[in-house]
């Protein structure tokens, strides 16, 4: 077991102080000068040095001090000095101190005391206390609460001890005696602190015989005896009964703090749904009253829990919920609008629909800074909602497409992405969505709601007046045509200022198209096209005049857009055709919509907009123009029928990927037939399962001081022995590596191989990258063919591959000078960091675009197929696949995909697989790594380059 | 509920000053540092930060973090107030909040987060008293250092005295005597030691009464049951319904675990108790220092039935002895016919406690009062002290109990006993040695014990402190019979009258 620290303050290593400097302070006279030289001598100490000259001049130059603050120095000093030997007896000299002490324990003045006993209770070692057992128990009668509480706590400790019956066998009763007449708060606490983890029975008829007045006890004794009844019902759950009413008393408590931990316990004994519909009240209770952020997040994390256990009581909370959302924190609004959606049920999704249809009018009203982002949650909130209940979404699909029109684009998509879905699979809804839809498609600023908007009206328009409303709904929005006209065009050109205006507009376009690459939806890895970018600058003449919003964002230049228009013509037409039985009128709307076409084709020919139209636009353009010159059925039938059928498809994957993963987060098995069960008391410290869970606050408190980590397969254990150096080496040396989360720990196995005893062996470590040692090195003594372990604790701050490398010196007889073996250099992995994980795909991006580091490793590997390259990838580098596999389906030679994952420290690795097969049966291309900190991309990409050859 | 840690680090995760109040080591409290800036995010607008094993509280403080670090299970409540508490202490401690400022004045921090937290546990101190315990200020303190000057000053005019006399007795004598000049230090070292016991056990005795007397009448506050109507029905509709959803709920588990606690109480309706208390200090070479008695008489009532009383008492000649009856009895009843009732006889006497209605004192100069007297005698001869100590008691009283307990000289081996009367134990622990004699009647009115340690001064063996316990009390007074008040039928009742000696000593 390694040593513990209790305290640690900063010392700056540039002004060394030297042992001979301190002792000469502290022989001295001047009490400022002696405070000094014990602050050094602590702080030299924590840092490892272990000065035992000092020990003898500290008893005779500082024990005798009067000071208050030397004496509070000492006792730091005496709490951190080695007071055992290596065999873990008592050193001979620590007697010294005990006289001491025991001045301080009947000292007048009252604080000395009171310190004093408090650095007792932090003592371990029975042999020093024993003298002083007598000293304490006197102070427990102190005039001073100070003094009572401190003196409560050390009998404790002492109790605590593996010897401590013996030092102190009625320590229960007379804390006992004490407690029935203790006044002060915080003795009284400790006092029935002590009987609570000493002597549980007298703390138990304490409380019993007591239960009436528990109400007027204090917030911190209450809080104690709550821990009490937790505990001993853990023990022995067949006698909750008896605490039921001094919960149920504490609970109205004044202390929000009681009423916390009062909720918790009830939940903890029983799981009868008043017990339960009381915490989850007193929660909500809490949830509301409470100001503080950090109160509320927790408390509605609490709510999360209770709702895994005891949904249906929760359900009927969910307006309580709700009520959190006026809160402004975005972060408390998610969380809440979480809990919420998990608790929708037939009976109340009306009630919370109206509520979040509220909240979004809210947001309209009044311009707060986080409004758009909240207006984009509750909108997704209520998709979900409308997806779990079909039914609801007539009336609030309504509402939502006013936020078509929204500048945000964010929430506009959503809205439009939410509406695509719902016409989709809610047929009855078709008509009015549409008729909705063609009304206010002029108010759609934004040029990706626009495609989609356009997308669904080229869909889901089936009658004849609604294929002509949407065609000339359409047209307005285009304005008159043509987008330019020859003299308007020489009219830009004459104009100094307009000739002056596109020179700007180049520029921006320019400094788009060096924008770095983007990661597509799908995964590809695009460079930047007109399909992404919106809000480009305009020239000014052309803008000016033009208020429809597809004129607009044609004339910026945006002709992706342009190609859905053509198509959505198209489509229209197309069905036109098909229920139109004028045949004139179906030439008219077809010769009109080729104009259009045509114009548009023109305008990004023409040098009026500021950069040419791409090529694809142009394919996709004249695409449309075959089309409706000569159709032919293939063409109609993939136009009108194809088209929506993938669309379908998706939907329905998505809604199968969604139940699918529900059923699995149900089908979580909660103990499997042939598992381990683990005695609490039977088990070792080492190896955590599942049950073990059981004592959940012991675990827990254990887990966050470390005293037990996770154990990994023994059978890796031995792929991590590295040899140090060679077997001829006069010394032989060979590492075990552990790696935990914060630190890595060297256990290095020393091997005399001479016939010589070998003096001051020492092993000198150093390392390169964000690695550094926590101890010094110590000298060794070493016996022919002796054998030593040597135990170096190496602390890692940050995600990267690191390097160990060091040599051994030692003096020998024969020879004069030190002798050095240097050592292997023991890499350490990155992989030991990052595990799988998984974000949603917008964040995928969003981080993607704000991450400085790249590295771009090009592929060159022995495997032939882009799957097959891709699970390698995945597996060596140890992250998960973002983009689904169905879409990674089908054999087309080329292949783009996302990884993702988090370090052990929370930073975020992105890795990014552009993979095409080439004729030759090579693979080539691109994996590019992005994360925040230099560290992960260089590390991840060695990684990766090495592990592409195998 | 457990805080493992309070630090202060800056934003590279360095850490500056930090206490753990659970074991845990270096490497770990440094690990979980060093991960928090990166943990924090920006633009958050709450202070927390939970990962796997612990949850971090912090609050940024200029260019730094002040950080609780807690387990998981931890009353997010109770760690926001006292991070509250620590942020407003912090700038009391250091000038500035800088790293360099924070670094200097480390060790202030650590004692002041100290005062906060201990063992984890939140105190219930608020930032003036967190002051007031860091000055350490202490009156107690001064009045020791002045004691100890006024001694110092005293002693060095004796030793110039001693010297003189010396002197003379040079001039008087042909041989001088050299060890006496020697023991002038030595006696002098003594009296330095002592006085200093002495007078903390003085001080105790006087908190022990005061805070004797606050349990009661807090007992008495909590009894009022009147306040709790309106709760205890909520309760108990929460534990109807849970009882109705088959938790098994135990309702009566006070009563029951009273009558476990109370079972030794006297089944009589009334009883009452006459109990003295007394306080004797002796010097060691004969002389009264003090004596004092303290009576009271007490009534513990157990149903309301019988609470409407009166206490008919016989009052035998007592000089000296003052009465002092509760205020809320009729005094003039009292004086006349010596009967103790309430002055409005429609109220009834509180039940169920013991309640005090009469109160006397007494003090006197009179050695012969005192029941008990010891005699001490050490001797020094060769490298021994032979102690002789003998007892005798008056004749008025039987003593049971009796435990005298002398202080010893830090020894290796117990001390052998030569002789002695009665029986004797050694407690090495608190260096004692205790006599005790289990009854004084008139079989053994005196007893003697003798011992023998190796060479100590005579004052070690001082102050003798002596326990015991009588069944007949100083003052004459006697309960006669219990009358109701309506009617005047006696009622039964049980008696017990006591003598404790509750700080009886040699000094």
């Amino acid at each position: 077991m390694e040593k513990s620290c209790s305290l640690l303050v900063h010392f700056d290593k540039s002004s060394p102080a030297l042992a001979n400097e301190i002792r000469e302070s502290l022989e001295s006279n001047d009490t400022p000068r002696k405070v000094e030289a014990m602050k050094k001598a602590v702080m030299l100490m924590l840092n490892g040095e272990t000065i035992p000259q000092l020990f003898i001049t500290i008893v005779r130059y500082v024990l005798p001090s009067e000071d208050h603050t030397i004496q509070k120095l000492l006792l730091l000093y005496l709490e951190i000095i080695d007071k055992t030997d290596a065999q873990g007896k008592i050193l001979p000299e620590m007697i010294l101190i005990c006289q001491n002490l025991r001045n301080n324990l009947q000292h007048p003045n009252e604080y000395i005391r009171g310190v004093t006993l408090r650095f007792l209770s932090r003592l371990n070692e029975a042999e020093l206390i024993e003298p002083l057992v007598h000293a304490i128990v006197t102070n427990l009668e102190h005039r001073h609460p100070f003094v009572r509480r401190n003196a409560i706590l050390a009998v404790m400790a002492i109790y605590k001890l593996a010897q401590g019956d013996h030092l102190l066998p009625d320590a229960p009763e007379l804390i006992e005696k004490i407690l029935g007449k203790e006044q002060d708060l915080s003795a009284k606490r400790n006092a029935f602190l002590m009987l609570c983890n000493c002597a549980q029975d007298r703390a138990v008829s304490f409380l019993l015989t007591h239960a009436e007045s528990v109400p007027g006890w204090g917030d911190l004794l209450q809080m104690v005896a709550l821990e009490l009844i937790r505990k001993v019902c853990r023990a022995n759950p067949d006698g909750k009964g008896k605490f039921m009413k001094v919960i149920l008393l504490l609970l109205q408590s004044h202390s929000t703090a009681v009423m916390y931990e009062c909720s918790g316990t009830l939940v903890s004994l029983s799981s009868a749904p008043t017990a339960i519909r009381a915490a989850a009240n007193c929660y909500c209770q809490l949830l509301l009253s409470q100001s503080d952020n950090n109160v509320k997040l927790i408390v509605l994390d609490r709510l999360q829990e209770l709702k895994a256990t005891h949904r249906e009581i929760v359900v009927e909370l969910i307006m309580d919920v709700l009520r959190a959302l006026q809160s402004p924190n975005l972060d408390i609004r998610r969380k809440t609008l979480d809990i919420a959606l998990d608790l929708i049920t037939p009976r109340n999704i009306e009630e919370v629909v109206m509520t979040l249809k509220k909240e979004v009018v809210k947001t309209q009203n009044k311009e707060l800074e986080k409004n758009a982002e909240y207006r984009q949650m509750l909108i997704q909130a209520i998709h979900s909602c409308a997806v779990k209940f079909p039914e609801v979404a007539s009336t609030v699909v309504h509402l939502l497409m006013d936020f078509l029109g929204d500048t945000n684009l964010a929430s506009a998509l959503d809205v439009v992405c939410f509406v695509r879905e719902i016409i989709e699979t809610n047929p009855k809804l078709r008509e009015s969505i549409i008729t909705r839809l063609l009304d206010l498609f002029y108010q759609i600023p934004a040029s990706r709601v626009c495609s989609c908007a356009l997308w669904i009206i080229g869909e889901y328009c089936q009658s004849l007046p609604e294929i002509e409303s949407a065609i000339s709904a359409i047209k307005q929005c285009l304005g008159d045509l043509p987008f330019f006209t020859v003299a308007e065009d020489g009219e830009a050109a004459d104009q100094s200022s307009a000739s002056k205006a596109p020179a700007p507009t180049s520029k921006q376009t320019t400094s788009v198209g060096s924008k770095r690459p983007v990661v597509l939806a799908d995964g590809t890895y695009a460079s930047q096209t007109a399909a992404v970018e919106i809000a480009l600058a305009v020239p000014v003449s052309l803008v000016a005049g033009t208020s429809t919003n597809l004129r607009t964002l044609l004339l910026t230049g945006d002709f992706f857009l342009g190609s859905v228009i053509c198509g959505t013509l198209t489509k229209l037409v197309l069905r036109l055709e098909e229920l139109q039985t004028s045949k004139v009128a179906v030439n008219k709307a077809t010769a009109d919509i080729l104009l259009v076409m045509v114009s548009i084709l023109r305008l990004g020919q023409s040098a009026v907009v500021a950069h040419p139209i791409d090529n694809d636009s142009v394919d996709r353009i004249t695409q449309c123009i075959r089309v409706l010159t000569s159709p032919d059925e293939e063409a109609r039938c993939i136009w009108l029928e194809k088209c929506r059928a993938s669309f379908v498809k998706m939907i329905t994957e998505k809604l199968r990927r969604d139940s699918e993963e529900t059923r699995a987060k149900e089908q979580v098995a909660r103990a499997q037939p042939d598992d381990l069960i683990d005695f609490y008391h039977l088990k070792s410290r080492k190896g955590m399962s599942q049950l073990e869970l059981e004592d959940e606050v012991q675990t827990d408190l254990k887990r966050a001081t470390g005293e037990f980590t996770k154990d990994s397969d023994d059978t890796k254990k031995l792929n991590r022995v590295l040899q140090l150096t060679g077997f001829s080496d006069p010394v032989y040396a060979e590492a075990y590596v552990t790696v935990h989360q914060y630190d890595i720990v060297l256990d290095v196995t020393v091997i005399n191989r001479t016939k010589e005893t070998l003096q001051n062996l020492c092993l000198e470590l150093a390392t390169m990258g964000d690695l550094k040692l926590v101890e010094r090195p110590q000298n060794y003594t070493l016996a022919p063919d002796a054998s030593k372990q040597i135990r170096a604790n190496i602390k890692v701050s940050s995600t990267e591959t690191g390097v160990i490398f060091g040599n051994i010196v030692y003096e020998s007889t024969s020879a004069l000078d030190r002798n050095v073996v240097v050592l292997n250099d023991i890499h350490i992995d990155i992989m030991d960091y990052i595990s799988p994980a998984s974000c949603p795909d917008v964040a995928f991006r969003n981080m993607w675009a704000e991450f400085e580091w790249e590295n771009k490793v090009s592929i060159s590997s022995s495997i032939e197929d882009v799957k097959q390259f891709l699970d390698h990838i995945v597996t060596s580098t140890n992250m998960k696949c973002l983009t689904p596999p169905s879409q990674l389906d089908g054999d087309c030679g080329f292949l783009a995909a996302n990884l993702y994952a988090k370090s052990v420290f929370g930073e975020d690795a992105l890795v990014n697989v552009s993979v095409e097969k080439m004729p030759d049966g090579k693979l080539s291309g691109f994996i590019r790594i992005r994360s925040k900190t230099q560290g992960i991309a260089l590390s991840l990409g060695d990684k990766i380059t090495l592990k592409q050859k195998a | 509920m457990v805080v493992l840690a309070s630090s202060i680090i800056n934003k590279s995760g360095k850490a500056l000053v930090s206490r753990q109040f659970v074991d845990m080591t270096r490497i770990r409290i440094e690990g979980l540092l060093a991960a928090f800036p990166k943990l924090v995010g920006s633009g958050k607008q709450h202070t927390y930060v939970e990962t796997e094993n612990v949850r971090y509280v912090y609050q940024p403080m200029e260019s730094l973090y002040l950080i609780l670090v807690t387990n998981k299970q931890s009353n997010i409540l109770e760690d926001l107030e006292t991070l509250r508490l620590l942020s407003k202490l912090i700038p009391e401690y250091c000038t500035s909040l800088e790293e360099e400022s924070v670094c200097k004045n480390g060790f202030k921090l650590i004692f002041a987060f100290d005062e906060v937290i201990c063992q984890g546990h939140k105190e219930a101190v608020s930032a003036s008293q967190v002051k007031e315990y860091m000055e350490m200020d202490s009156q107690e303190e001064r009045m020791h250092r002045m004691m100890m000057q006024t001694k110092i000053n005293e002693t060095k005019d004796l030793m110039k005295k001693k010297a003189n006399e010396i002197d003379k007795s040079k001039l008087d004598k042909t041989r001088p005597d050299r060890s006496g000049i020697i023991s002038v230090p030595i006696s002098f070292d003594n009296g330095y030691d002592l006085p200093s016991t002495g007078r903390s056990n003085g001080t105790f005795v006087a908190d022990e009464s005061k805070s004797k007397g606050r349990p009661t009448t807090a007992a008495a506050g909590s009894s009022k049951k009147g306040m709790q109507l309106g709760k205890g029905q909520k309760t108990s509709r929460i534990i109807e319904s849970l009882k109705a959803e088959g938790e098994d709920i135990v309702e009566d588990v006070q009563a029951a675990a009273v009558v476990g606690l109370t079972a030794s109480v006297p089944t009589d309706p009334i009883a009452v108790l006459v109990e003295e208390k007394i306080t004797v200090q002796c010097k060691r070479d004969g002389g009264l220092e003090s004596f004092d008695i303290q009576g009271t008489l007490s009534l513990v009532v157990q149903n309301r039935d019988d609470a409407f009383i009166r206490v008919q008492v016989e009052n035998g000649a007592n000089d000296g002895v003052q009465f002092k009856p509760h205020p809320n009895i009729d005094k003039d009843l009292f004086a006349r016919e010596s009967i103790l009732g309430l002055k409005d006889s429609r109220r009834p006497f509180p039940t169920g406690t013991p309640t005090g209605i009469l109160k006397w004192r007494m003090t006197s100069k009179d050695e012969s009062l005192i029941p008990l007297n010891i005699n001490c005698w050490p001797s020094i001869s060769g490298g021994e002290t032979y102690v002789s100590i003998e007892y005798e008691a008056s004749q008025r009283f039987e003593l049971q109990n009796v435990k005298i307990t002398i202080p010893l000289p830090a020894l290796r081996d117990p001390p052998t006993v030569n002789q002695v009367d009665g029986e004797w134990r050694y407690d090495s622990r608190r260096s004692v040695l205790e006599w005790s004699v289990v009854l004084i009647d008139n079989s053994n009115r005196n007893g003697a014990m003798e011992f023998v340690v190796p060479a100590a001064d005579a004052s070690v063996f001082f102050p003798i402190d002596v326990k015991f316990t009588a069944t007949k009390t100083f003052c004459d007074l006697k309960v006669v019979s219990v009358l109701q008040v309506d009617g005047g039928n006696s009622v039964r009742f049980a008696g017990s009258t006591q003598l404790l000696a509750d700080s009886y000593q040699v000094v």
